[in-house]
């Protein structure tokens, strides 16, 4: 069973939906990375996931069951949604008291976690003087207090430094090792090719790709660089190989498409022309995601 | 139990509450003191006594806003999320707010009381001037206890109605001390059964005995209300969504 689920899941707002019948699962023991442009859908998925908003549609399931059923709500899903989201006149260790006693954790898991996240000094200043950073470490310690199975976070490396951000990522690579669920949402997609194994990418509500990391930047189409001492002559035989579409690139190396390393090798020898350079083309992260979520084409 | 432990806590943690009662409480000691310690003997009867442990009016908005602030703050911060995390089904949540803002509603009233009674009964002691019957005294100030802490659960309902903090604050305002008189301008009684007044008969003001409810009624007719306005303030919490 799918630690979290989502089937058919729709949410309309108005006349527009924000999510359009979505449907994934994220498994245990894996960084699972929540990836869309801004206005995809990702929070609203992220909400209904923790029971915060009803679906129109469809179901979104913790554990087989919908959130509104746990039983022990903070020990199952620790969530960190917005930075924002705390009385600016509480101080941060308060907070995290409020947040215990409602899940009758005791006040020494407050300091456990305020040393998790390295906030302990801070946790005395009101939160209103905290920066965009701190802010988030206090929400991710209020995510860890109960020591769930399952993390939901929104955007979490904002507004962190880059020592923060490796933090971060060891820190969920860990809660994965250990079993946990860890599903974690970013448009900051070179953090997330640091730290992800698995990606759910959507646009406009919908899902345009669930895949392993590897999966995903590998793509679909095989797309090889050759580089050869004679360039040109290369570049004719390749270009009669049946399927083939050869372009130069800058380094005056070729992109060859459509066919496989063994037809190349073939049509060079068959040349007589001798390879220097053989090797498939992984697209980065980057470009999938626009090339997926169409985002070069300015729509 | 933990929900209600979460609730007293927040409401404890923030400065908010503690500046909101200190400044009402300082205002009414101030005028009690005044009052009692100044005005001419022959005003002191037990009309202008039982005035002085009456003299309510800015606590009561301030418990009022209290109330208001205890859900409406949860929305306007974005701390609702988190709330209703640690409580999916919400309205557990709700009832342990309920819980927590007649708690301390009811601490203002015992602070209340404490001031109020300390300065104006000292005072009049020391103007060798008689106080009137325990009896009535006390009645009187379990009223105000039983008032203040019911007010604060009225503003939670207005607040969980309305939603909009500064909307929720104007709404309890105006429907308590501007709509809910009007009703007595209306032939018959019906205009007893409003908040307002309803609080005027659980201070037993005994000015107006003729008119208005019994203490005891005007208590049950103001819990009404506050139950009546939480009951619909917590079904609309439960059915919306909590987002942002």
């Amino acid at each position: 069973m799918p630690e979290l689920e989502v089937r058919g899941l729709r949410k309309r707002y108005g006349r527009s939906l924000a999510v359009d019948d979505l449907s994934f699962t994220v498994d245990a023991g894996r960084v699972t990375g929540f990836l869309g442009p801004n206005g995809a859908g990702k929070t609203t998925t992220m909400r209904a996931l923790l029971g915060l908003l009803r679906p129109s549609a469809g179901e979104a399931l913790v554990e087989g069951r919908p959130p509104g059923e746990m039983q022990e709500p903070l020990r199952t899903v620790g969530a960190a949604l917005e930075a924002t989201a705390f009385h600016p006149g509480r101080n941060g260790r308060n907070h995290l008291r409020v947040l215990a006693a409602s899940a009758g954790l005791p006040e020494s898991r407050v300091d456990e976690v305020l040393e998790m996240v390295e906030l302990t000094e801070a946790a005395g200043r009101r939160v209103k003087g905290y920066s965009l950073g701190m802010r988030q470490r206090l929400a991710l310690a209020a995510a860890l207090l109960g020591d769930p199975r399952i993390l939901i976070l929104d955007e979490p490396a904002n507004g962190l430094d880059p020592q923060g951000m490796r933090w971060l990522r060891d820190l969920l690579r860990a809660q994965a090792a250990e079993g946990r669920t860890v599903l974690v949402s970013s448009h900051l997609l070179s953090e997330v090719a640091q730290t992800a194994d698995e990606l759910i990418v959507i646009r406009d509500g919908k899902l345009v790709a669930k895949a392993s990391l590897d999966e995903f930047t590998t793509g679909t189409a095989t797309r090889m660089r050759v580089r050869s001492a004679d360039t040109d002559r290369l570049g004719v035989a390749l270009a009669a190989v049946p399927g083939a579409t050869v372009a130069p690139d800058e380094d005056g190396t070729l992109i060859v498409e459509g066919v496989d390393g063994e037809r190349i090798g073939e049509a060079a020898l068959a040349a007589g022309v001798a390879l220097h350079e053989l090797a498939p083309v992984r697209s980065s992260l980057e470009e999938r995601f626009l090339e997926v979520t169409g985002e070069e084409t300015g729509e | 139990m933990r929900l209600f432990r979460a609730e007293l806590l927040k409401l404890a943690t923030v400065r908010t509450t503690w500046v909101m009662l200190g400044i009402g409480l300082l205002v009414e000691a101030l005028f009690a003191g005044l009052y009692t310690g100044l005005v001419n003997v022959g005003e002191l009867d037990r009309e202008g006594i039982e005035g002085v442990q009456t003299s309510t009016g800015l606590l009561m908005v301030m418990l009022l806003v209290l109330g208001v602030l205890a859900i409406t703050g949860e929305f306007r911060h974005g701390t609702a999320s988190t709330t209703f995390l640690a409580s999916p089904r919400r309205h557990p949540a709700m009832l342990a707010k309920l819980a927590a803002v007649l708690v301390f509603g009811a601490l203002a009233g015992v602070a209340f009381v404490v001031v109020n009674g300390g300065l104006t009964f000292g005072l009049l002691g020391s103007r060798d001037l008689a106080a009137p019957p325990a009896g009535d005294v006390f009645s009187i100030y379990a009223g105000v206890l039983v008032s203040f802490a019911l007010l604060c659960g009225f503003g939670l309902g207005v607040g969980a109605i309305v939603r909009n903090q500064v909307g929720a604050i104007i709404a309890a305002l105006a429907f308590f001390f501007i709509l809910s008189p009007l009703p007595e301008l209306l032939p018959g009684n019906i205009g007893h059964y409003f908040p307002s007044q309803a609080v005027g008969s659980l201070h037993g003001s005994q000015t107006g005995v003729e008119e208005g409810l019994a203490q005891v009624a005007g208590g049950f007719v103001l819990a009404a209300w506050v139950l009546g306005l939480v009951a619909i303030g917590t079904v609309l919490v439960v059915k919306r969504d909590v987002s942002d």
